[in-house]
């Protein structure tokens, strides 16, 4: 084959977005007629929903989580790993969150730190467990991240089920974590939730950008084996990332647990589908942690905007969930996003 | 309490029929993956093929329409990795998850908007498959409670599975297909249509997913429920990975999670809470992992997945 | 008399804006070996998938036998009597010799296919050409020379009228060039058209009847090779008269810079790879390690880079030992290392110019802190080192998966020189790469060692390795069979160590090292 042949890189090219948008929601658009609904009112209804200035409290609130676990999956990916166990590591940040405000014995804003801390460290080193797995067994992190995931949401279920129960309800849920541990509200649902959340997408984005750590990751992702052939130490690396990226997800799940729920309740944490969401949009941007942060902004707008759709319309809106897959799709099939470009 | 009193006739019954999806799952995900396509999709495959099956058993008042329209609208959704991995040369792992959440939020949304209901959808409309009887052997231990009282899907999952391994093994078309996902360009250098292969390959394995699905909603009780499918794909694709794409071996490592997951039933029923039986298959599927990685298939391993990632 | 046996008319083939190929017109006569030179980019690789099928041009024609042929895919053209052995072998390592020759020609009993029937025919079609090979063996654990004649029996399985060669020599061993010549004079006797491509000079000499060079996508000349000469060839390819041999002043070796005592990489089960290796490259001298691909090289090279840890035996770079510690720590002792494959290992194609030339020197000062990056300083480093090697790139921002295989091992060597290590390893540096690069990648080596840097080069070309090194090593079988000083070194020698063949080398007194 000669050197000298054109190669096309692929890379997500930014008016491929638009377009697959566009094509999105004219699928969306067909299915809504065909099963005798308004299109146009839908389309209405969740643009009212999302963007109306009345709504960004609730848009913005959405966001947080959506955008904290678009993080999740962007971080590893930059560097070319797969984190799809989320889930396991979001549910394993609210329980410890809600255990460690329900029984530390500390005063107001040094019970939240101490909160959201042992929650970020727990899903941390829950998360780096499939790295090591990688490491030692070379079991595949988009393997074992998947299937740690269930053993967490099977024992956080059980304990937040019989011995964490709050027996008070007949419901599965703890009891309600004392206001000391609650976050600090702005105004409606928002709380200090979103300032940590946009500190840690600035760390995220200047670790990408400016220090010695990001330019290891960017390199991995696109070609490990020069990396490590460069001298960069491939499976502290790997931890290092998981970890972290682990921590964010503990970070989300205290958030919501402290600042929303304030308490852990079976199964809420992941009925939002923000993983899913999340993953979706880090796979859009490759990683990039500024396209990723954008990619989740969108989706989150999307979601409030199909409650608002499903309140105002009989539209369902696990809609907006079809929507976000034909876009992927379509830019995974058009534009070749996700493929590895070396 | 004996180990011989876990095992029940009706327990060996229920986990034969359980595992029919599984190994209809895995068998296409080999297929795809000796072809050199990895398909980790089966989890929403077989949710729109157990969609497909209630919908078409439904309108037909039929259980034979209910596999029908499974198969044909699961191959229908196949074409997205078929051609999207091949043509498009689209990254299969992105494709394969949005595969899944587009089958979920369609699924979701077409219960929504057909029947009126959402989360679980049963009604005595619905005609479920036959179990078929063999009166013969039915009261033989063992060999009545595998062999007897299953559908006819299951019989055909496993009639499938040894016709698929001798074409793969013994057939041009199997030799052809090997030789696509070993090396496509070689292929292509031997004048074969490697896209075709893939593609058709691709499309024949959604079908039998789609099987796998019907048997899912019409083998057991006859309902759909939101995520239905509830890891079953995922545990295909590990089933896969620990067969190293050798029909056969999958097969195998189906029936291990098949027993797995009995055992947490019946664990169940012995007072363990569902929440911790339930991640039985997952914990044994991790412990396999770490035990099967040895060198030399970790590096096959991390060759074929995390190429793809 | 000779017929026309394949003739190609006014052929173009473009990529974009680069045409490939340009109005090419080639005339093959039937019975004869007709090379086809030119150096790496003059458009070969091109000219010859356009010819097997692969790909259809963008005007011109082909005429085999004097009918015009439109082939649709390589079937067609298999159908039509082309057969093709690829540089980089098109086989399927984990199925047998028959399953590879018979492979979409299967014959069949019932459906299934006849396994004994196929191994017969190929075992027949192997003995009349004196291809000697075992059907039923795994491709997979053939050698090199073993794996190219499965490839020769595809073609012959088919017929093949017309067989392409496309530098079928890269990975043989003299010996083993040998007696693919002989099969080569077995198919011309049977009035079969050898179609030669390649850049090796003593080769078109030896066996061709005719010469066609190609240089820059046109053909520029057309010779009888008994009428012409090497440099008159060369002249064609390169459009000057280049200099063949490498001008140096003798070593002067210094105190020892790497170190490798008893150094072993085991496999799983039986031989090791590397068995009991004992080396010492000292400052200021160029070691060469000749042999043929696949006689443990790579795991060598990887035990000695910090790339594997060894199984048995010591690593030292300047006196540290670094045994079995990572790539970071033997670089921080002293190498620099230039990879066999520049794509896969030696950068990121997609990341910039700037970014791959960064790599190795992002944790020091002045690119970083240690934990911030200075952008403008890597850009700086970058533009400095882009034009003190010539790398021809628009901007250090823009990415290296688009250039050229010179300019891009261009990259690898400016980043990897710029380091000044005492110890530079080199594997493989000058293949796929042009002339021109050829020549200032190879002044660049002896400058390091002129500068004082110990230079360990591997590579599979013994013109390199006979022009560059100091001493030779040879590697054969995971162990260091013998050890020569240049003078003494000559190809015939060489590759018959290379072989295994120690006695009949004559190396009277010689001890392996």
């Amino acid at each position: 084959m000669s050197e000298r042949s054109v190669r096309t890189l692929r890379f997500p090219r930014i008016p491929a977005v638009p377009l697959a948008i566009g094509i999105g929601i004219l699928i969306g658009g067909l299915l809504v007629l065909a099963s005798g609904g308004d299109p146009i009112a839908a389309y209405r209804e969740i643009l009212v929903g999302a963007l109306a200035p009345s709504n960004w409290p609730n848009t913005l609130n959405w966001a947080v989580p959506l955008v904290g676990m678009t993080l999740v999956a962007a971080l590893p990916l930059r560097g070319g790993m797969v984190n799809l166990g989320g889930d396991g590591q979001l549910v394993i940040g609210g329980l410890v969150a809600a255990m460690a405000a329900l029984y530390l014995p500390l005063p107001g804003p040094l019970l939240i730190a101490a909160s959201i801390l042992c929650a970020m460290v727990a899903s941390g080193l829950y998360a780096s467990l499939a790295a090591w797995g990688e490491t030692r067994f070379g079991i595949p992190m988009l393997i074992s991240t998947l299937l740690l995931s269930y053993p967490a949401i099977g024992i956080a279920s059980y304990l937040v089920g019989f011995p964490l129960r709050d027996m008070a309800t007949g419901l599965a849920q703890t009891r309600m974590i004392p206001d000391a541990a609650r976050l600090p509200t702005i105004s409606g649902p928002l709380n200090i939730g979103l300032i940590l959340m946009i500190v840690v997408a600035i760390a995220v984005v200047f670790y990408d950008r400016r220090t010695v750590g990001g330019y290891e990751l960017r390199m991995r992702g696109l070609n490990a084996k020069f990396a490590g052939y460069g001298g960069v130490r491939l499976a502290s690396q790997q931890m290092r990332v998981m970890f972290a990226s682990g921590a964010i997800a503990g970070l989300v799940g205290a958030i919501l647990v402290l600042g929303s729920l304030y308490r852990y309740q079976d199964g809420a944490l992941l009925t939002p589908g923000y993983t899913w969401s999340g993953l979706m949009a880090a796979l859009l941007a490759g990683g990039a942690p500024l396209g990723a942060i954008a990619a989740g902004l969108f989706f989150a707008g999307l979601q409030t905007g199909g409650f608002a759709m499903q309140r105002e319309t009989a539209i369902p809106r696990v809609l907006t969930m079809i929507l976000q897959s034909v876009i992927i799709l379509f830019l995974a099939i058009r534009h070749g996003v996700g493929r590895k470009s070396s | 309490m004996s180990l011989m009193s876990f095992i029940t006739p009706s327990l060996v019954n229920s986990a034969v029929q359980s595992i029919t999806p599984i190994l209809l799952a895995a068998l296409a995900g080999t297929l795809c993956g000796r072809v050199g396509v990895f398909n980790m999709a089966m989890e929403g495959q077989l949710l729109v093929g157990a969609f497909a099956a209630v919908v078409g058993s439904y309108a037909t008042g039929s259980a034979l329409g209910g596999v029908l329209f499974a198969i044909v609208f699961t191959v229908l959704f196949s074409l997205i990795l078929a051609y999207g991995a091949t043509v498009f040369k689209g990254d299969s792992v992105v494709i394969c998850i949005g595969m899944n959440l587009l089958a979920a939020g369609l699924t979701a949304y077409l219960l929504r908007q057909m029947f009126g209901v959402s989360g679980t959808f049963s009604d005595p409309g619905i005609v479920g498959l036959t179990k078929i009887r063999i009166d013969a052997i039915n009261t033989i231990p063992w060999i009545g409670w595998i062999f007897s009282r299953q559908t006819a899907i299951t019989w055909l999952a496993w009639i499938l599975t040894a016709a698929v391994t001798i074409m793969m093994f013994r057939t041009p078309l199997g030799l052809r297909l090997r030789g696509v996902g070993e090396d496509a360009s070689a292929a292509g250098t031997m004048g074969i249509d490697v896209t075709r292969y893939r593609v058709l390959t691709v499309l024949f394995a959604g079908g039998l997913t789609g099987l796998g699905g019907a048997q899912l909603s019409l083998g057991t009780v006859s309902i759909f429920s939101e995520d239905m499918s509830a890891g079953r794909g995922w545990i295909a694709v590990v089933a896969v990975m620990l067969g190293r794409n050798h029909p056969l071996w999958a097969a195998l490592a189906c029936v291990l999670f098949g027993v797995a997951d009995a055992l947490s039933v019946r664990l169940q029923s012995q007072g363990l809470p569902n929440q911790l039986t339930d991640i039985v298959p997952y914990v044994v599927t991790l412990l396999a992992l770490a035990l099967s990685h040895r060198k030399r298939l970790k590096r096959r391993a991390a060759e074929t997945i995390t190429a793809h990632a | 008399m000779s017929t026309i046996e394949l003739e190609a008319r006014s052929i173009v083939k473009r990529y974009g804006p680069l045409v490939a190929n340009d109005r090419i017109d080639l005339s093959v006569l039937r019975g004869q070996v007709h090379a086809v030179m030119g150096e790496n980019g003059a458009g070969k690789s091109t000219l010859m998938s356009i010819l097997y099928g692969m790909q259809a041009p963008d005007s011109g024609q082909i005429l085999l036998r004097g009918a015009e042929m439109r082939y649709r895919s390589a079937l067609d053209a298999i159908g039509a009597g082309m057969g093709m052995v690829h540089q980089a072998f098109k086989l399927f390592n984990s199925l047998t010799v028959w399953e590879n020759v018979v492979y979409g020609m299967e014959p069949t009993r019932f459906g299934f296919i006849d396994r004994r029937e196929a191994a017969k025919r190929v075992a027949t079609l192997a003995e009349r050409y004196s291809l000697r090979v075992d059907p039923n063996a795994v491709v997979g654990q053939l050698s090199v020379g073993v794996r190219q004649r499965v490839e020769i029996l595809k073609a012959l399985y088919r017929d093949a009228r017309v067989l392409i060669l496309d530098e079928p020599t890269a990975v043989l061993t003299p010996q083993e060039r040998d007696g693919l010549f002989d099969i080569i004079r077995n198919l011309t006797a049977d009035d079969r058209t050898i179609l030669f491509v390649t850049h090796k000079l003593h080769e078109v000499m030896a066996i061709t009847d005719r010469v066609t060079v190609l240089r820059d996508g046109k053909v520029v000349d057309r010779m009888v090779t008994s009428e012409t000469s090497a440099r008159e060839i060369i002249r064609a390819m390169t459009g000057r008269a280049v200099n063949l041999t490498v001008e140096k002043r003798p070593a002067e070796p210094g105190a020892v810079v790497l170190e490798a005592r008893g150094l072993t990489v085991a496999t799983d089960g039986g031989k090791p790879v590397v068995d009991h290796v004992d080396l010492s490259i000292r400052a200021g001298e160029i070691v060469g390690i000749a042999g043929v691909a696949g006689n443990g090289q790579t795991e060598l090279i990887e035990a000695l880079t910090g790339l594997r840890v060894p199984d048995g035996g010591t690593v030292s770079i300047q006196g540290t030992e670094v045994t079995a510690l990572d790539v970071e720590r033997h670089r921080d002792a002293g190498l620099a290392y230039i990879p066999e494959d520049r794509a896969t290992t030696g950068t990121a194609l997609a990341a910039s110019a700037a970014d791959n030339l960064a790599m190795g020197f992002q944790r020091k000062p002045p690119l970083s802190n240690g934990r911030l990056l200075d952008a403008s300083a890597m850009t700086t480093h970058a533009k400095r080192l882009i034009e003190r090697f010539g790398v021809k790139i628009g901007s250090e921002q823009l990415a290296v998966g688009t250039l050229s295989g010179g300019n891009l091992q261009k990259v690898v060597v400016a980043r990897e020189l710029s380091h000044a290590a005492p110890l530079l390893i080199a594997e493989q540096p000058t293949r796929g790469v042009d002339v021109g690069a050829i020549e200032f990648i190879h002044g660049q080596l002896v400058a390091e060692r002129d500068r004082g840097s110990a230079v360990l080069l591997i590579s599979a070309e013994l013109t390199e390795i006979l022009a560059l090194s100091d001493r030779v090593l040879v590697m054969f079988d995971g162990r260091i069979l013998a050890e020569l000083p240049a003078a003494e070194a000559d190809e015939e020698t060489l590759g018959l160590l290379m072989a295994g063949r120690v006695r009949d080398a004559h190396l009277d007194g010689t001890e392996a090292a």
